[in-house]
């Protein structure tokens, strides 16, 4: 098995599970969680279990497996916090409880164009973005904004072309 | 803006004219080269519904919107004057609830007729349109494993499933020839060993959508005009042979295999669907292809060389016929 590759045994994917029940009211995550790195996670939902997964690498060289849903952080004081991908957002939007916030239309074409949303949210931490019944991924709220985690190549490219 | 179309070669027409020997045909193929192919879409199934994505870019965007074939709703042409790039940039298409693809590079997966919880193997992978057009219809199940050589373009496929909500794929790198070499003597090893194999080294399904010289793209690729060459075309014949021998070997009892290519070329066609039958011939049988749209019967006979009369179940699909871009499709069946 290559190390770029860790694939998360039950005791850690509960831990992103209970990150992710505390932050949106997430109850389970369908599907193998995947680590790349220090902070990224990936979603596996085919059904090659771990084995297999594993017994593969040693053909072929595994770029990826599954999809990148979500990416934890440290904050200063050492404490883990999770956000998710704009597909993070979509796949899991059935189970999102809490810590939503509903843009209004012209809000939700800046948060597209990557700008930060100065808003007062009253709240700190990851939320998720949605507008109307789209999932826009998580931005993270601090006393005056709202920050942006849109990457570039999923950004609306400028105004002109935004109807 | 009118687009400058540059001349074809005079060996290119020569050889199309042989394809296309009556006049009048010919004449309608040159034509339709000049203009750009229609503009089409299809829906990510795996993020939203055919019906809720046309209503939505019908009223968002003023766009006309038509489903052409009645069994394939996610199929979408956009009837409508669209600024260049415009459907890459909307979005819906950002937050992957389309890809943009052209009609006759449907068809593969079309013919490949992928169903829920299926291994399936795409062997030239990126950019992607294919191997997310399968996940979109077996809805995540299965698995897929999705193969290419180049890291620069892995990029673009791994961004293409990733936007497509794609969660059932592994991206392999390596040449499709050496995969499948290894996958075969892995799973045999492990057979001598008696220890069994944890992977099934045995696909259901296996789509070899082979690189190729691209003669079926002249109407969105200019430059396939200044890049064509007859010795690119034997080149890549001998690489599709290669590439459909290996990958053969890997399919299961019954699995499916489909060949496609873009390109008119019979070297790079027939001469490979003829081959593949012969170096098979007890284990192999070529099937009959349905399509929505109108398409042609591989050819039999080519310059010097003769193929099997069973070549003429695999398609052609001519821009002037259908409107669309160029392709070539063959589908087999592993007998034993």
């Amino acid at each position: 098995m290559i190390n770029r590759f860790h694939i998360l045994n039950k005791k850690e994917k509960n831990k992103i599970e209970i990150m992710l029940k505390n932050q949106f009211g997430i109850k389970s995550i369908p599907g193998i969680l995947i680590k790349k790195g220090a902070e990224k996670i990936f979603l596996f939902q085919g059904n090659f279990n771990e084995k297999q997964i594993k017994e593969l690498e040693d053909y072929t060289q595994i770029e990826r497996i599954g999809l990148y849903f979500a990416k934890i952080f440290q904050d200063k004081q050492g404490q883990e916090h999770i956000r998710l991908s704009i597909e993070g957002s979509q796949i899991l939007s059935n189970q999102i409880t809490k810590n939503i916030f509903e843009l209004n239309e012209s809000q939700s074409k800046k948060w597209m164009q990557g700008e930060e949303l100065l808003i007062k949210t009253g709240k700190k931490g990851f939320l998720v973005m949605k507008y109307k019944n789209d999932f826009l991924g998580t931005g993270k709220a601090s006393e005056e904004k709202i920050g942006n985690f849109i990457p570039k190549s999923r950004r609306l490219k400028s105004k002109e072309i935004i109807k | 803006m009118k687009r400058k179309i540059p001349e074809p070669k005079p060996l290119f027409l020569e050889r199309i004219k042989k394809l296309l020997p009556d006049k009048q045909d010919f004449e309608k193929y040159l034509k339709i080269l000049k203009k750009p192919p229609v503009n089409s879409i299809r829906c990510n199934l795996l993020k939203i519904s055919p019906d809720k994505l046309k209503n939505r870019l019908e009223k968002k965007y003023n766009w006309k919107i038509k489903q052409p074939f009645n069994n394939y709703s996610d199929i979408m042409i956009i009837q409508s004057e669209l600024q260049p790039g415009e459907l890459g940039r909307s979005l819906e298409h950002l937050l992957g609830y389309y890809y943009v693809q052209e009609l006759a590079s449907m068809l593969p997966v079309l013919v490949l007729e992928p169903k829920e919880n299926e291994l399936i193997l795409d062997l030239c992978a990126a950019p992607g349109s294919k191997t997310t057009q399968i996940a979109s219809i077996i809805n995540n199940t299965g698995t897929i494993i999705a193969n290419e050589i180049s890291l620069g373009r892995i990029r673009i496929l791994a961004s293409n499933t990733e936007r497509c909500g794609v969660t059932n794929t592994i991206i392999s790198k390596k040449d499709a020839i050496s995969l499948c070499k290894n996958l075969k003597k892995q799973g045999e090893l492990k057979k001598i060993e008696g220890k069994g194999t944890l992977v099934p080294y045995q696909f259901d399904k296996i789509l070899l959508d082979a690189p190729c010289s691209g003669e079926g793209t002249l109407r969105s690729t200019i430059r396939t005009y200044k890049m064509w060459n007859i010795n690119s075309i034997k080149k890549f014949s001998k690489i599709q042979k290669n590439m459909i021998k290996s990958a053969f070997e890997i399919l299961k009892p019954n699995g499916i295999l489909v060949y496609s290519t873009c390109t008119h070329a019979p070297e790079e066609n027939e001469e490979v669907v003829d081959f593949i039958l012969k170096e098979f011939q007890d284990s192999i049988k070529i099937e009959p292809i349905k399509l929505p749209i109108p398409t042609r019967q591989g050819i039999t006979k080519w310059q010097e060389k003769e193929y099997l009369k069973d070549v003429q179940l695999a398609c052609r699909v001519y821009p002037h016929v259908a409107n669309t871009e160029g392709f070539f499709l063959a589908k087999f069946t592993k007998i034993k």
